[in-house]
């Protein structure tokens, strides 16, 4: 019992650092209907940003993540303006190959600019874990899951507020509903796809700060963008309570099936358990948990 | 001056249906395919020759997955886990039945669409992006069953040599031989694409691309014709993952990973999505950018930088380039290799006239 | 526009021809395989210059006999096709002798090289059972195998814990989840039948950043007495993360001998890593007169020494590779004269003895039997800062590593 309460808290934190990420990809299809397949370079080249600044320039930790989410943001600017703009109306594979190319591109960048060694990205967190209990079942938590936790759950409430409420919100999912009659009704498309991806930005600098300090930043930080299809296709691709239920659901099943099967099969199960569930959610719900059903009009 | 079509009559039905019906195209068809087996394989040396069989097989996979995407409009990021199917059906027929290579590469081709069948189900449900992620899923979970399924994978080392193949006695060795082997294959793949899309059967997966459920409505079962895309796009898929292990003399997993499926997407974009000709561009092209980005760097870069940075700077710049070079055929030339090939066949088709 | 482009591209075709160096005179030419951007590019950086800075060394202080090597580095991004193609492309250049660069690689080339009887290297990676030398004839280890590695790690604790007083009742073996990593299971299971501990293992998925399920498991449920690591890549690092996350004692943590450099530790942090344990089949650091010489090198040519030279582990590690090589080459000139070709170097390999390079080397005795050369392996531990040794080189249970070769 107490392996399982382990495993099911370290889930549950994991999976929020999951979201994080699955959250960036949420805000870029929900505004663009965009699939960003370079998510996880995203988080990669704004890991070693931070850790060149934090570690090349000494630059103090709310500096460095003021300048961070500022990089972040204009460099999604500029990725929207040079490579998305252009495929407006174009078919989604163009999309997708489009951001796998983009994929390509940092993940040569960021090792040419920065060196490919593996770089630690120190963050004033204690390491150790501490004991909680929880239920009468002890069990481990490390602060910084704690951090990221409370990160994604921010995230979370500030970007649910507005897209609920706020008049940008609304504007961006009138945009992603259908881009010819928003621009009918006045609303400037372009500028609502650059808003998109530069908080698409802002989410990838806080997750490249997190998961820099979890993994060590180096080109193979992208890797955990590929978590991020489970995570959305459960939840939902545009709904971003969806994003941390999502990697909630993935954390656990993942962390449990690791921690039961892993031992049998020889190891791996991690790996794949995700995609499993993610096929058994696509034959039976393909828009996810809190998606959007899209019902096609002939 | 190069009329082409101009004063080619024809006068039996078969004449009208050929493959080239104008002469002009047959001369040049036979020209290149004389080149290509009679006159290349005797001047060129042995790593030319390795670099050509390298862009042969490509040229085989490249039009499978124009096959699904180009032609059929299913995107597909699972065709690096059917080459590896077929890989390994081939390298267990050839090491554990000792049977020849005649045997286990269609057999190998078979098993791959198989799979490939498999995985292409849920396309009954669901559509883009979404078939997308389920092939994308249908790739890790084959790698995974692949790596630990020891009967499957042939041990711990998970990596299955095969004989040299043998033709009714003579054994491929050599590069010229393997070329032979290897360009045989792949003619038959191209002729086969070629009339694949001559016969209903190609002209409803093209339908299917252009507005499935209009094609529905006229009667084409397409359930039935996405899932004969998957068969034969992954069948292609096998064979490319045979004549891989074949001629590299081992069947590894590791060779045929998310990476080769994204190489593979990428040869048909920059290519040209929907076009046999463009599918060969591609996989020449994206074979070949590797090999020569690496002598332009060295050359280059040792002007300006030591040689271990050079070295650094050669791979990145490759990634760089590589992603960078989808990007600008998005962009700029969306139909690919193949548009500007039509643009510059256009051109002569009239010259010296503008129009 | 055509034809600026066209002048463009002409100027920079002319200037990579003309940027080709121009060799002269009687070259040996040796291959490099190397990955500097696959999934171990914390690795090649620091281990090619090291094998080219050596050359260097020996080029400039006359070559070999007189004769200049060569080596022909070609970066493989850890993939057996492009391994097998750039092997081709160097055995046109005329190699005698290859560095080989990881396990799939070895077993795809293993054939190749014996039908072109080109000698190879694979120090430190698989495979094992290339240490027969009867077996494979032109694959030679040369340095602590995968089996080798795990009999001496299980030694190190053994006498580690009889030294404390305790006894060993388990063991857990994390190891990352591809064959090089599978390769010592059998030969640990048979040591803990013999020495009658409980041993685990616990698989790691490439590309190894995940392994906090395995992590917990050891530090929450297994609670063993040690830990042996087999992981390489990101691994180590993200392996001392984790079980620092989860409390264990990192002092109870041996890592074979590709999780055990500076960078890994670096990664994760000095001062988290304290006391992290590590095998190593070269000697670590610059204290080391070859390592001298070679920043004599440098600084004589009024140049400050390469950077790399500080990732003393895998710098170093590629010293090794290029001085068993020029060591092979210098015994097969010495008895068959300077037209070497394959086959004559693979028997200057098997007379290799008493290279030690002040202590850097260990000391490999290779035979025609024995292509590994002893199975010598130190221990270092993070103390402070950096690494400082704990042993000397040793080697341990040889009669199972018999056993094993046999059987495989």
């Amino acid at each position: 019992m107490d392996f399982f309460a382990l495993l099911v808290v370290n889930g549950l934190l994991v999976g929020t650092l999951y979201s994080l990420i699955a959250l960036g990809f949420v805000l870029i299809y929900k505004a663009t209907d965009a699939i960003n397949f370079a998510q996880g370079e995203l988080v990669m080249i704004a890991g070693f940003f931070v850790a060149a600044l934090i570690q090349l320039y000494r630059v103090p930790l709310a500096a460095t993540v003021a300048i961070a989410v500022l990089a972040m943001m204009l460099l999604g600017f500029g990725i929207e303006r040079v490579m998305l703009r252009p495929l407006i109306g174009r078919p989604v594979i163009a999309v997708i190959m489009a951001t796998i190319g983009l994929a390509a591109i940092l993940k040569g960048t960021g090792p040419l600019v920065w060196g490919a060694e593996t770089k630690n990205l120190p963050l004033p967190i204690p390491e150790a874990p501490f004991l909680v209990n929880v239920l009468d079942v002890v069990v481990l938590v490390s602060p910084i899951q704690l951090v990221a936790a409370g990160v994604s759950l921010a995230f979370l409430a500030v970007f649910g507020y507005i897209f609920l409420r706020s008049r940008m919100g609304i504007a961006m999912r009138a945009v992603a509903d259908s881009q010819q009659v928003a621009m009918a009704m006045g609303i400037n498309v372009e500028r609502y796809f650059a808003l998109a991806w530069a908080m698409a930005g802002i989410v990838s600098a806080l997750g490249g700060i997190i998961w820099g300090n979890l993994l060590g930043v180096d080109v193979h930080l992208a890797l955990v963008g590929l978590k991020v299809f489970p995570v959305v296709i459960l939840g939902g691709l545009d709904s971003i309570p969806g994003a941390v239920v999502g990697g909630l659901i993935v954390g656990v099943v993942e962390g449990v099936a690791a921690g039961y099967i892993d031992p049998y099969v020889g190891g791996g199960t991690k790996d794949f358990v995700p995609y499993l569930l993610m096929i058994l959610a696509l034959m039976v719900r393909p828009y996810g948990i809190f998606g959007k059903e899209i019902i096609e009009r002939v | 001056m190069i009329h082409r079509e101009c004063g080619v009559l024809k006068t039996s039905y078969a004449a009208d249906m050929a493959l080239y019906p104008v002469p002009l195209a047959r001369w040049t068809v036979g020209a290149i395919a004389a080149a290509a087996f009679g006159v290349f394989p005797l001047l060129a040396g042995d790593y030319l020759l390795s670099i050509a069989n390298l862009a042969a097989i490509a040229v085989v996979g490249a039009i499978g997955l124009n096959i699904l995407t180009g032609y059929t409009g299913q995107i597909s990021l699972g065709h690096g886990a059917f080459m590896s199917v077929g890989a390994y059906t081939a390298a267990i027929l050839a090491t554990r039945a000792g049977l020849p290579v005649w045997v286990c590469l269609p057999a190998g081709g078979a098993m791959a669409a198989l799979v490939g069948m498999i995985v292409g189900s849920p396309s009954l449900r669901i559509k883009g992006l979404y078939l997308a992620i389920a092939t994308l899923a249908g790739q890790f979970v084959i790698e995974w069953t692949i790596n630990h399924v020891t009967w499957i994978s042939g041990g711990v080392q998970a990596s299955i040599y095969v004989p040299r193949p043998a033709l009714g006695g003579l054994v491929i060795q050599s590069q010229r031989e393997m070329y032979y082997f290897i360009m045989v294959v792949t003619a038959l793949a191209v002729v086969a694409a070629l009339n694949l899309f001559r016969t209903r059967v190609g002209r409803a997966f093209i339908a299917i691309r252009d507005h499935d459920v209009a094609a529905e409505i006229i009667g084409i079962n397409i359930f039935r014709y996405k899932l004969l895309a998957f068969a034969i796009s992954s069948f292609y898929a096998g064979v490319t993952g045979v004549l891989y292990t074949y001629y590299l003399g081992i069947a590894n997993y590791e060779q045929f990973t998310i990476v080769t499926s994204i190489d593979f997407l990428a040869m048909i974009i920059i290519g040209g999505l929907g076009s046999i000709l463009g599918s060969i561009f591609g996989a020449v092209f994206l074979t070949l950018l590797p090999i020569v980005l690496r002598y332009v760097v060295e050359g280059i870069g040792g002007l300006f930088f030591t040689i271990p940075d050079v070295l650094n700077l050669i791979t990145n710049v490759q990634l760089i380039l590589f992603g960078g070079l989808i990007v600008f055929f998005l962009v700029v030339e969306p139909e690919g290799l193949n548009k500007l090939w039509r643009n510059i066949k256009d051109y002569f088709r009239v010259w010296p006239f503008a129009y | 526009m055509t034809r600026s482009l066209a002048l463009t591209l002409a100027a920079v075709l002319a200037l990579a021809a003309a940027a080709s160096p121009v060799w002269a005179g009687h070259e040996i030419a040796v291959g490099l395989q190397c990955d500097r951007v696959g999934p171990t590019n914390t690795i090649g950086p620091f281990l090619c210059p090291g094998a080219h800075d050596y050359v260097k060394l020996v080029n400039k202080k006359g070559g070999v006999d007189g004769h200049r090597v060569r080596v022909i580095e070609i970066d493989i991004k850890y993939q057996v096709p492009l391994a097998v193609e750039s092997y081709e492309k160097m055995k046109q250049e005329g190699i005698v002798s290859l560095m080989l660069y990881g396990t799939p690689q070895t077993y795809a080339l293993t054939p190749k090289l014996t039908e072109d009887r080109i000698p190879g290297t694979a120090p430190g990676f698989g495979r094992a059972d290339a240490t027969d030398g009867t077996k494979y004839p032109y694959v030679f280890p040369v340095a602590a195998s995968y089996w080798s590695q795990a009999t001496a790690a299980v030694r190190f604790l053994l006498d580690e814990s009889k030294k404390q007083g305790k006894k060993v009742g388990k063991v857990a073996f994390l190891f990352y989840d591809n064959p090089a990593g599978r390769e010592p299971l059998q030969i640990l299971e048979t040591l803990a039948r013999r020495e009658g501990f409980e041993l685990r293992t616990f698989a790691v998925p490439p590309p190894g950043i995940e392994m906090s399920a395995q992590v917990l498991d050891i530090g929450g449920r297994f609670r063993p007495d040690w830990v042996i690591t087999h992981l390489f890549g990101r691994s180590p690092s993200v392996s001392i993360k984790e079980l620092k996350r989860v409390g264990y004692p990192l002092d109870r943590v041996v890592s074979f001998v590709w999780g055990a450099a500076e960078s890994d530790v670096e990664a994760a942090g000095w001062s988290t890593a304290e006391g992290y344990l590590g095998l190593q089949y070269a000697g670590v650091g610059q204290d080391f007169p070859v390592i001298q010489e070679i920043v004599k090198m440098y600084r004589d040519e009024g140049q400050a020494p390469p950077k790399e030279m500080a990732h003393s582990v895998y710098y170093n590690r590629g010293v090794l590779w290029a001085a068993v090589h020029v060591e092979a080459i210098r015994n097969a000139i010495k008895k068959f004269g300077p037209q070497i070709k394959g086959e004559h170097v693979k028997q200057g390999f098997e007379m290799i003895k008493g290279v030690t390079l002040g202590g850097l080397v260990p000391p490999l005795e290779i035979t025609p039997n024995d292509h590994e050369g002893g199975g010598w392996v130190q221990v270092w531990q993070v103390k402070g800062g950096k690494w400082t040794r704990v042993t000397d080189w040793f080697k341990a249970y040889p009669d199972i590593l018999q056993e094993a070769l046999k059987g495989s």
